[in-house]
Parts: structure tokens; C-alpha cells; sequence
């Protein structure tokens, strides 16, 4: 089945669409799901490439080690400051073993007035809870908290956030409740509204608890926030950089250009020196760069320069194993061997340097995932599916199709091969 | 069939020349780490007309009590005018300080509009760690690429294999790092993305090689050593000098691109990249091979004497 004639439109019509894909991205829906696959176009740069800003926090004039809570909910006044600015595309992260916390997003593409060293100030300010009246009136501030806890209570059954407040909170929210009752009162952290819960009934003993229809993770979420407000530091960074949009986009532009330009001359040069081994590696490449670039959007991993090396790398690597088949099923043919033999033993015999070459980039690969930090990743990532694509890219379907395509009689020239002239 | 082995003195001779020009330019041009590693705080501002860089000069020293140097660069594509500040030393900067210096300098200068364009402010023990962790991969990856060798390798004895094989890879770093050297660009992330790449680069081309050794000394197992090494090098050059050819080419047009649209980043990343590839292909034929024949002679001599 594998070497019929056919099989060469197949797998190319399979990479057309493969690649038609990475470029465009695709909508489909089945049933009611609309399921999405995100193409190159809305493919995730890092801030190197796109521009944006990254800030590393650390606490303020605090003479001990915070907390591992503590850091988490710093970590969710930043995430709560970054959501009311409606930056979604962002990273925010906690280094917990030296008590920081990072912070990335990339510019969005119609920003135009935007201070980067205003945004990066803000967000590490004192957050400031209250909850205020109908008419906007502070009735408690967060300070007065002690504790916020999701719980999941079985007699209403559902989850409800606890809150416990200190003694002068009790008295200031059963004052509070005793005057709103069927009324709203609204917490805020900063200006942003968190939560807008019914009084039901005067509650004086100083503990409280919201309901409203949460499902486990939105309590969790209110909670921590609620929490945030008691924090007891700000946070501070002097590790920070921002790179302007216009600066980002152009070095984009600049590695999509040549890096269109470098693919038409890779193909060309294996076009005239493989001949049909050489057109064949070709969309072989070309499937291995479309599943790089779906390999990188599909998930939305953060491209950086770094990241756009490994590509490089990989597709390097995709080039060579078609360069040592081609080379191979050259070699033996001049030592005699039949069209199709000595196609089967190149891939064959090519197989083995191919395999190993690949492992040991893989393991490297692997190293810096583990090992790696920030940039590194990218690489680490984009060249371990590099690889792994080559394999099925330069071995599998690159076989295929050269197979196939040898089953045309008048694809049977040894010339074509790089094999010297001769009778079939 | 060409005579690797026998030319091996000359291949050693111009390596080492290599290295040697790298020695010279280190003491001529000294290491430059860029903040990324050693810490510190450069601010590039766009603005408009001219500005007074003396002034400039004081009003930081004044605001932030730290020297710093100044220095004007005019982009050539779009013919914006930058004011680049390095500030002495290797702290970070807070925000803060950096808000009360922006106003400083547009009260100073009202009509330049001046605009933030990138800030890279790092606080010395974050790249520190950062330059730390990025060794520790690189010294990791070695030495899990020797063991794959030694296993995988075993008919053509595979420690010696693998340690040569790491031979030719210190070899491509180090000519990787005379290019940041020669030409003064300071060392930061890129050296690291740089050096991994040419590592899995060259570590893949010399594997070609010892796959063709190993199944050339199955195919004839009374082949003189050397002669071994020298056949199958002969018979992978072409593929060698292909694949380094169409990868240098397609780092070179990079190289040119961001040369012509004058992007820093990616020309600092390109150059160093280009020579990696090239010493990467040389290393693999003219190093590895002859070197491994060379611990392979001695292995036997030192077997007979005993």
C-alpha cells in the first residue's frame, strides 16, 4: 500500500493542508462546539519580538521572608490590577524559593498610550479592600479582615467564602448589615468591583459568609482576593525592562522576511542539486516548518529570539537528514544497485545517523526545559518539537512520497537521482 | 579518498592560530557582560530635535546620584533620534527613580517629547543567577551527549568517541565566543541561545561521521584505523559541506536582513551564529575524526608494549 502511486498525492495533499493551516489557522464547529486552531497569524511573541514589559517584584521594606500565601496573594492583587487594565495575554509567576514574583505581557496590537514604568509602578502598590454601601460609602476596609476562606458548606450546599473580621470590623459590619439589609454591599479592591453580595440579615458575631451560586475555584478565587487586602507589604521592583511596540515589530518582520527568503533558497539549492530527491525533501521542509509554526500557535507557547533559534536549529536539522537520504540513495546507485533498492537501503542506512543525530539534540532539548529560565525555554521547547517533527517529517513522509513517486515509469531516470546515466 | 589523518598537524595548527587571535582580542577587548548577566540599567528614550547631552549628563547625576554615559543613536530606517542612558554601576533601578528622572529630563527639555522606547534594568544577583543556570544547562547537556555517544557507540569504542565528539563541540563554543570577543558584542542571552545552538548543530554533524565509521568498520574489520576515518569522512564531505552550506546561507541572508533594517538584536545573534556553523562542519572533519584516531593509535601502541 505504501508504495502505490497514490500514496505521493496523499501525503502531499495532507501537508497542503497541514500548512494551509499553520498560515490561516481554522474554525470549524461540531455540533454546538466551535473548535478553534490558531494559525501563525495569531501566534504569541514574547516581548523581545512584540515589545512589552517584564518586571520582577519583590516585597517592600519587609525584614522576613514572606509567606508562600503571602506571595500567592500578592500574586492575585497583580493578576486582579492586570484584569481591570484588560491585559489578558500576560504571564505572572511566583519564584516561591526567592520570595518574587515575575511578571510579562506583551503589548497589544492597538496599543498606542500606554506608560510602561506607570503600569509597572501600580501594580505592585498596596492593594486597598473595602466594602462600600449602595451609595459608594466605605463601611469596612480590608485591614479589618482576618481571614477569607472558600469553603464548601453542605447545608446550603454550595461554595461559599467565609470571611472572619477582627473586633472593630465585627462592630463596623454589623453596624453595616443592620442598615442594608436586602441591599448590596459591594467589595472593591482598588476601584474594581470583586464581588456584590445580598445582606440577608443583620450578622454581628463577625463572621460571615457570600454566597451566590460560586463553583470551587471562582470562592477560591474571591477569597484569595479578599485576603489580598490585608497584606502587609507592597511591593517593589528594580529589575524591570519595556521595549516600545514599534522597536518589537520590526525585528519581527524583519526574521519573517528572511526567513522566507532563506526557505526559497534552501528548496532551490535542493532542487538543483537532488534533483527529485531534492523536490521531494522540499515539501518535506515544508511540512516540518508548518508543524513548527502550529506546534508553537496551537498551544500558545511564548515565541522569543531565542525560540526562533531553535526553529532554525531544527529546520537546519530537517534539511540535513534530507541531505544525507539524498546523498545515500546517490552513493547507491552509483555502486550499482536497482532504483528501488537503492532507494530503500539510503533511507535505510541514512536512518541510523538521522536517529542518532536527533536523540542527542532531543536530550539536549530536554536538558533546558528542565534546567533552562525565561528565554531558554523557548528554545528548549521549539527545538524538541523540531526534532521530533523531523522524524516524522524528514524520515516518514519524506519516504513516502519518494516511493511512490518512483513507481512512475517515467520518474525512473536514474539522472534524476544524481545516479549516472544508464539503461533501466 | 582524502587523508584526514595525515594532514592532521595542519587542521590542529590553524585551530590553534584561531584560538590564539581569540586570546589576543580578549586582552585587546576585554569580556563585556551584557546587564543581562552582570546587573545595571540602560534607558534609550526616542525624542525630537537636539538636546544638550551635558545637561543631560548632570540632570541624572543630580536626580539618581549615579554617573552615567550618554549617548546619541539615530535610527536609519525611520531617522528617530534615540538618547541612550548607561548608568555606572550594577544596581537595578526602581520605578520610582525612574519616574522622577523622566520628569527631569522633560522639564529640562519641554519640547524634545521625549518617549520611553526600552528600558533593560536588571538587578545584578537576578543575572547572575541567570548566567549560572544557563552554564549549568550547557555543562549538563555535555556531558548527557557524551554517555548517549559512549552507549550508543560501543563498536567503535565509544568514550573515546564521545569525549572527541566534546572535543569539537568546546572547540565550536570557543570559536563562538571569540566572535562575541572580535567583535565587541557584550555576552548576554543570546551567547547562551547561540552556543546551544551551534552544540546541537555540530554535535549532529559529527555524529554523521562516527555513524559511517561504525558502519564501515562492520562492512571491513581489517581496515587500518586511519584509513577507516579517512574513507568515511571522504564519503559524508559532500553531505557535510551541503548541509553547512544551506545552513550558513540561510543565517547569512538573517544576518543581512537585520543588517539592512539595522536590528541589533538579531545581528548580535546572527554573526556569532554564522561563524558557529562554519567551525561546527570544520571541527566535525578536521578535528573529531583525526583526533579519535590519534587516542585509538596510542590505545594500541600501549596495548602492545604491555
Amino acid at each position: 500500500m505504501l508504495r502505490r502511486k497514490s500514496t505521493f498525492f496523499i501525503v502531499a495533499l495532507i501537508i497542503a493542508g497541514i500548512t494551509y493551516v499553520a498560515l490561516f489557522g481554522l474554525k470549524f464547529s461540531v455540533g454546538s462546539k466551535t473548535i478553534e486552531i490558531k494559525g501563525s497569524g495569531q501566534m504569541r511573541f514574547g516581548i523581545d519580538i512584540r515589545g512589552g514589559v517584564d518586571a520582577v517584584y519583590e516585597p517592600k521594606d519587609l525584614d522576613r521572608k514572606p509567606t508562600d500565601a503571602e506571595l500567592e496573594q500578592a500574586r492575585t492583587i497583580i493578576e486582579t490590577r492586570l484584569d481591570a487594565q484588560n491585559i489578558l495575554d500576560r504571564e505572572v509567576t511566583v519564584d516561591k524559593q526567592n520570595a518574587r514574583i515575575i511578571v510579562r505581557f506583551p503589548w497589544k496590537s492597538d496599543e498606542t498610550e500606554f506608560n510602561p514604568q506607570e503600569a509597572i509602578a501600580e501594580l505592585g502598590e498596596t492593594a486597598r479592600l473595602t466594602f462600600r454601601d449602595p451609595e459608594g460609602n466605605i463601611v469596612v476596609e480590608g485591614k479589618n479582615v482576618k481571614e477569607a476562606h472558600a469553603v464548601y458548606n453542605s447545608q446550603l450546599g454550595e461554595n461559599v467564602v467565609q470571611l472572619v473580621f477582627d473586633d472593630e470590623g465585627a462592630q463596623l459590619f454589623s453596624e453595616a448589615t443592620g442598615r442594608l439589609v436586602n441591599q448590596q454591599i459591594s467589595i472593591y479592591m482598588d476601584e474594581n468591583l470583586i464581588s456584590a453580595p445580598k445582606v440577608n440579615e443583620q450578622i454581628t458575631g463577625g463572621q460571615a459568609v457570600i454566597q451566590g451560586g460560586m463553583d470551587a475555584k471562582e470562592a477560591a478565587d474571591l477569597a484569595s482576593k479578599i485576603n489580598a487586602g490585608a497584606l502587609p507589604f507592597s511591593l517593589t521592583t528594580s529589575n524591570h525592562s519595556s521595549i516600545s511596540p514599534t522597536l518589537g515589530s520590526g525585528a519581527l518582520d524583519v526574521m519573517v522576511k528572511a526567513g522566507i527568503v532563506a526557505f526559497i533558497a534552501v528548496c532551490l539549492f535542493m532542487l538543483f542539486y537532488y534533483r527529485l530527491p531534492g523536490f521531494v525533501a522540499c515539501i518535506a521542509l515544508l511540512l516540518q516548518t508548518a508543524g513548527q509554526l502550529l506546534a508553537l500557535s496551537v498551544p500558545q507557547i511564548t515565541v522569543t529570539l531565542p525560540g526562533i533559534a531553535g526553529v532554525i536549529l531544527s529546520i537546519g536539522m530537517g534539511v540535513d537528514a534530507n541531505v544525507i537520504t539524498s546523498e545515500r540513495i546517490k552513493e547507491e546507485l552509483r555502486s550499482g544497485k536497482t532504483l528501488s533498492a537503492a532507494i530503500r537501503y539510503g533511507y535505510d542506512r541514512a536512518f541510523s545517523s538521522v536517529f542518532d543525530g536527533n536523540i542527542t539534540v532531543m536530550i539536549v532539548s530536554a536538558i533546558l526545559w528542565f534546567f533552562g529560565s525565561g528565554a531558554m525555554l523557548s528554545f528548549a521547547y521549539s527545538l524538541f518539537t523540531g526534532v521530533v517533527l523531523n522524524f516524522l517529517a524528514g524520515v516518514t513522509a519524506s519516504k513516502l512520497m519518494l516511493s511512490s513517486l518512483s513507481q512512475y515509469k517515467f520518474l525512473r531516470n536514474p539522472v534524476l537521482y544524481g545516479g549516472r546515466r544508464a539503461a533501466q | 579518498m582524502i587523508r584526514f589523518y595525515e594532514n592532521r598537524n595542519i587542521y590542529f595548527g590553524i585551530s590553534i592560530a584561531i584560538i590564539l587571535i581569540g586570546i589576543i582580542a580578549l586582552f585587546i577587548n576585554g569580556i563585556s557582560l551584557d546587564i543581562q548577566f552582570k546587573g545595571g540599567a540602560i534607558l534609550k528614550y526616542a525624542y525630537n530635535g537636539e538636546i544638550d547631552l551635558n545637561n543631560v549628563d548632570a540632570i541624572v547625576t543630580n536626580t539618581l546620584a549615579r554617573e552615567v554615559s550618554t549617548q546619541i543613536t539615530t535610527d536609519l530606517v525611520t531617522q528617530q533620534n534615540n538618547l541612550v542612558l548607561n548608568l555606572a554601576g550594577n544596581e537595578g533601578l526602581s520605578v520610582e527613580s525612574q519616574q522622577k528622572l523622566e520628569e527631569a529630563l522633560k522639564n529640562e527639555f519641554p519640547d524634545a517629547g521625549f518617549v520611553l522606547s526600552e528600558s533593560s534594568i536588571v538587578e545584578p544577583f537576578i543575572g547572575k543567577q541567570f548566567l549560572r543556570r544557563g552554564i549549568t544547562a550547557i555543562v549538563l547537556a555535555s556531558i548527557l551527549i557524551v554517555v548517549y555517544v559512549w552507549i550508543r557507540f560501543k563498536r567503535i569504542s565509544g568514550l573515546s568517541a564521545g569525549v572527541m565528539a566534546l572535543v569539537a563541540l568546546f572547540h565550536d563554543v570557543l570559536a563562538v565566543f571569540i566572535t562575541f570577543i572580535v567583535f565587541k558584542i557584550p555576552l548576554d542571552e543570546n551567547f547562551i541561545a547561540v552556543a546551544l545552538t551551534i552544540i546541537g548543530y555540530s554535535i549532529n554533524d559529527t555524529i554523521v561521521i562516527y555513524d559511517r565509521i561504525r558502519e564501515n568498520s562492520m562492512l571491513d574489520r581489517k581496515i587500518p584505523i586511519e584509513d577507516l576515518v579517512n574513507k568515511s569522512i571522504t564519503q559524508s564531505l559532500t553531505r557535510s559541506i551541503n548541509t553547512a552550506i544551506a545552513v550558513f546561507f540561510s543565517i547569512v541572508l538573517v544576518y543581512g536582513f537585520a543588517q539592512y533594517y539595522n536590528i541589533e538584536s538579531i545581528k548580535n545573534f546572527a554573526l556569532p551564529m554564522t561563524v558557529g556553523v562554519v567551525s561546527g562542519c570544520y571541527s566535525t572533519i578536521c578535528l573529531a575524526g583525526p583526533l579519535w584516531v590519534m587516542w585509538q593509535k596510542h590505545k594500541q601502541k600501549s596495548q602492545k608494549a604491555a
